[in-house]
């Protein structure tokens, strides 16, 4: 890639966290958070965006970003109220930014109505009319994104108050930053007349003195024609970093306002290389940059009675921390070595225990200790695959307003647990059926907002998206507060399209889960947004590739909840490891609901090779896996092994048959496909402690196909000639 | 170490010479990634008999040819004596179970005599050349064919 593309790139990649930034915070804002930081970094998130776009000469994508950053300003200078109307515009103006950063990035079209339509509305929102709209096109600013305070000069606005009293005091953070004080009383100092006073009154003795903390303070008078925004840019960088305090001056106190500046800038800078020469005398190994240990002494500093924090001195945003983009290859490549490492552990352990050694033993006891270590590895390198669901979750609200749009449902969206995490790869997978699930809920789940006022509910309905961590897997809930499935209309169109008999006698739940069957679909009409006669069942299958369990539960009147539970990893399986025939094979957990010793009385044959087992007075089928997979020839006495009672896909269920049960285990999945093929009746295969290969059950085509023909062979002949 | 580059350029082949009963054959040494002693493979359902499983190569589930049944011999159950060339064929890694390994040939190609025209298809299939060595026929073996093919199977 040459390297302009490689920028471009990465500037993308930016507009990617850019535009979460602006969604996230225009949500927060929506849902009643008023900190100005928040206002500020929605604004930062489009201002960024836009100077980057610039720079790449992204004309349309520029314009729109422009009318936007324009009417966040009008907020952020609070001459804009963020009414819910407000935001609601500011919302969908966020969307028509993404497309065009995604149009910008794939070269794909835009729909230029929509955006001129919403660039009207921004700009309708201005109540100074268009004033600030036309400040030479934007093309101020476009350099400084990203950069400095420094070279921020924005042309006089309209006219403000005509000073500014600011009140700076810096924390330690601002210096262990490498930003300057002294910079930014300079930059202060372009906007207009300033006088600057030193308040040195924080400063603590010379044997006290913290080299690294921060003890000083600055009022800077600031005279002429400046408007506050413009201030606040000058520390807008350092945001967070400092105490800032300002208060418009009248035209009265503008007449004292100029008295001769009591501390220079420069002497400040004196300070500075005493503090370092102090520190040089005083602690001679620590180096003089300010290392990032310094938040400690700082906070030492901090609490002394000077000027409370307006707003400015909030619960900072959480830094941004140290992050390092990795090719996900590599990753995966350390995990696959770890998995080995585990095995190779385990092996050892194994022989040592074989060679005679006592537990007691320092052979043992360092074994031991591997063992937790390794264990402790696998677990921090799969956690480095593990991301928030959050990515998933961000892309839903759009979803919500579009949908909501066209079916003419105002929706709120509640999303929770947007902080758990769970493999990259279940994440990717995870944004299709999530889709399907929201659209269903608003399309089918809510009712119209004339029924829901019949019912006494609020015309808003709620869906409600969220996750957890239960017992080692990820429980993801999509609930609607709508009027829960209408059972009487499931029964009769699963009946009219031929999936239930007539007269079958279906327990709730059974009903319920009816909308799993593939070509099931309630929607009277075919819509856009949902029915076309894909819905649950595909969505049901998708979660069942990722190992997962799909239920629905509903009550009449009150909404459905769908519950997803899936696995954290896809690297790793929880397996109940089997015996058949002196081969050890592995059976997913997820798919076996229960286990049983079948009993003599309890095994019927219905001709043939055909068995089925009675549980609980239904009758399924009973399959021998060693048949099934050709370890044997005949079938086993069922009284001497066990039976596993499995659900596979479509809820269907049958009754594996097994010599013997070893144990549950978590195992590697390892791919047959890479250095052979696929096999019939065989998902994929892992390595036992032993260091041998076991084999995965595919148990879906085992029941498939024990269903429809005697052995595996014929499923064969159909996979390859087909 | 001084002899390999020269050779090399000097258009010569390298060739391990391995035994299966009493017939020698080779594959060429730049297929071959490492030979281990045999270890018992976990048995693949539905698999051709000349697929004698699955092993766990340091974390790679690798298949095992059992060469001889493949190559139309009479082959017996493995033991300890029992060899596995472990071999690259394309993007595949492949174990192939043989009796053992004996040599390596320094050959230039106009030594390989080409097959002679015989009715066996496994001879068609598999064999590239003949080598005779010290009095010693050795069948140059081509890989490309020994895991078993789907297409051909299903007809």
């Amino acid at each position: 890639m040459d390297p302009l593309a490689a920028i471009r790139e990465t500037f993308f990649q930016e507009c990617e966290e850019q535009l979460a930034e602006l969604e996230s915070g225009l949500l927060a804002m929506e849902a009643g958070d008023t900190d100005p930081e928040t206002i500020n970094a929605v604004f930062r998130a489009v201002h960024s965006i836009k100077g980057g776009a610039g720079a790449f000469s992204l004309e349309a994508l520029v314009r729109f970003a422009h009318v936007f950053e324009t009417a966040l300003d009008e907020m952020r200078s609070g001459r804009l109220a963020a009414t819910d109307v407000v935001l609601k515009t500011l919302l969908r103006a966020a969307d028509v930014l993404a497309d065009h950063v995604r149009a910008a990035h794939d070269g794909s079209a835009v729909d230029e109505a929509h955006t001129a339509e919403l660039a009207e509305e921004l700009k309708a929102l201005d109540p100074n009319g268009a004033t600030a709209g036309e400040e030479s096109g934007g093309e101020e600013d476009w350099g400084d994104f990203e950069f400095k305070p420094m070279s921020v000069d924005v042309p006089a606005a309209p006219a403000g108050p005509s000073g500014w009293q600011v009140r700076f005091k810096p924390r330690a953070d601002l210096y262990a930053k490498a930003n300057e004080a002294a910079l930014l009383l300079r930059e202060l100092g372009r906007l207009g007349e300033t006088a600057v006073e030193l308040d040195t009154s924080g400063l603590p003795a010379l044997t006290d003195l913290d080299p690294e903390a921060a003890y000083l303070a600055w009022t800077v008078t600031v005279t002429g024609d400046v408007d506050e925004a413009q201030v606040r840019e000058v520390f807008e960088f350092v945001d967070g970093d400092c105490e800032l305090e300002m208060t418009p001056l009248t035209t009265a106190e503008d007449g004292e306002a100029p008295a001769a500046p009591v501390e220079d800038p420069g002497e400040t800078l004196d300070i500075g290389a005493l503090l370092a020469r102090v520190q040089a005398v005083a602690d001679p190994p620590s180096p003089q940059q300010v290392s990032p240990a310094a938040p400690a002494p700082a906070a030492a500093a901090t609490p002394e009675p000077s000027s409370p924090p307006d707003g400015q001195g909030q619960p900072r945003k959480p830094e941004a921390g140290a992050t390092i983009r990795v090719d996900l290859e590599r990753v995966d490549r350390l995990i696959d070595l770890v998995g080995e490492l585990v095995i190779n552990q385990a092996m050892l352990s194994q022989r040592v225990m074989e060679a005679g050694f006592a537990r007691a033993s320092g052979v043992a006891m360092g074994l031991d200790e591997l063992e937790q270590l390794t264990r402790e590895i696998q677990d921090s390198v799969m956690a480095i695959r593990a991301q928030p669901v959050k990515s998933v979750f961000q892309r839903m609200p759009r979803l919500v307003r579009e949908v909501a749009a066209m079916t003419g449902k105002p929706v709120r969206l509640i999303t929770d647990g947007e902080g758990t995490e769970v493999d990259k790869t279940v994440i990717e997978r995870l944004a299709d059926p999530l889709t399907h699930m929201i659209r269903n809920a608003i399309d089918h789940g809510l009712e119209s907002p004339e029924k829901r006022a019949e019912a006494g509910k609020p015309a808003e309905g709620v869906v409600r998206l969220t996750a957890a961590h239960r017992s080692g897997r990820i429980v993801i809930e999509v609930a609607d507060d709508g009027g829960g499935i209408n059972r009487e209309r499931v029964k009769s169109i699963a009946i009219e399209k031929g999936l239930v008999a007539p007269d079958a006698a279906l327990s709730d739940e059974e009903i319920d889960n009816l909308i799993f069957m593939p070509g099931f679909s309630t929607a009277s009409e075919v819509s856009d947004i949902s029915g076309r006669g894909v819905g649950m069942d595909v969505v049901r299958r998708s979660i069942q590739a990722l190992g997962g369990r799909i239920t629905i539960s509903s009550r009449p009147g009150k909404g459905s909840t769908f519950t997803m539970s899936l696995p954290l990893t896809l690297a790793v399986l929880d397996g109940m490891v089997v015996s058949v025939q002196g081969q050890t094979l592995v059976a997913p957990i997820t798919a076996i609901v229960e286990t049983l010793l079948p009993k003599a009385g309890d095994v019927h044959s219905l001709g043939g090779s055909a068995r089925v087992i009675a549980i609980r007075d239904t009758y399924v089928p009973l399959i021998d896996v060693g048949q099934a997979l050709g370890y044997r020839a005949g079938p086993m006495d069922a009284t001497q092994g066990v039976a596993l009672l499995i659900e596979g896909e479509g809820g269907a269920r049958a009754a594996l048959l097994v010599d013997a049960i070893q144990g549950q285990r978590q195992v590697v999945i390892k791919s047959l496909e890479a250095n052979y093929r696929q096999v019939p009746g065989v998902a994929a295969a892992t390595i036992l402690g032993d260091g041998r290969v076991a084999l995965i059950l595919d148990i879906d085509t085992i029941v498939a196909v024990s269903r429809g023909a005697d052995s595996l062979r014929a499923e064969k002949r159909l996979a390859a000639t087909g | 170490m001084t002899q390999t580059n020269p050779t090399a350029a000097a258009g010569l082949r390298e060739l391990i010479s391995f035994r299966i009963g009493a017939q020698e054959f080779c594959v060429d040494i730049m297929a071959v990634r490492e030979i281990r002693g045999w270890t018992a493979a976990t048995a693949l359902p539905q698999s051709p008999p000349f697929v004698r499983g699955v092993i766990n190569l340091r974390g790679a589930v690798l298949p095992i040819v059992d060469l001889a049944a493949r190559l139309g011999f009479e082959s017996s159950e493995p033991s300890d004596r029992n060899v596995i060339i472990v071999a690259q064929i394309g993007e595949q890694v492949v174990g192939l179970l043989v009796d053992a390994v004996s040599d390596i040939l320094t050959v230039t190609d106009d030594v390989i005599q080409p097959t002679p025209d015989v009715a066996s298809d496994t001879a068609k299939t598999f064999v590239r050349g003949l080598l005779a060595i010290d009095g010693r026929m050795i069948s140059l073996i081509g890989l490309e064919r020994v895991l078993p093919d789907l297409e051909l199977e299903a007809a």
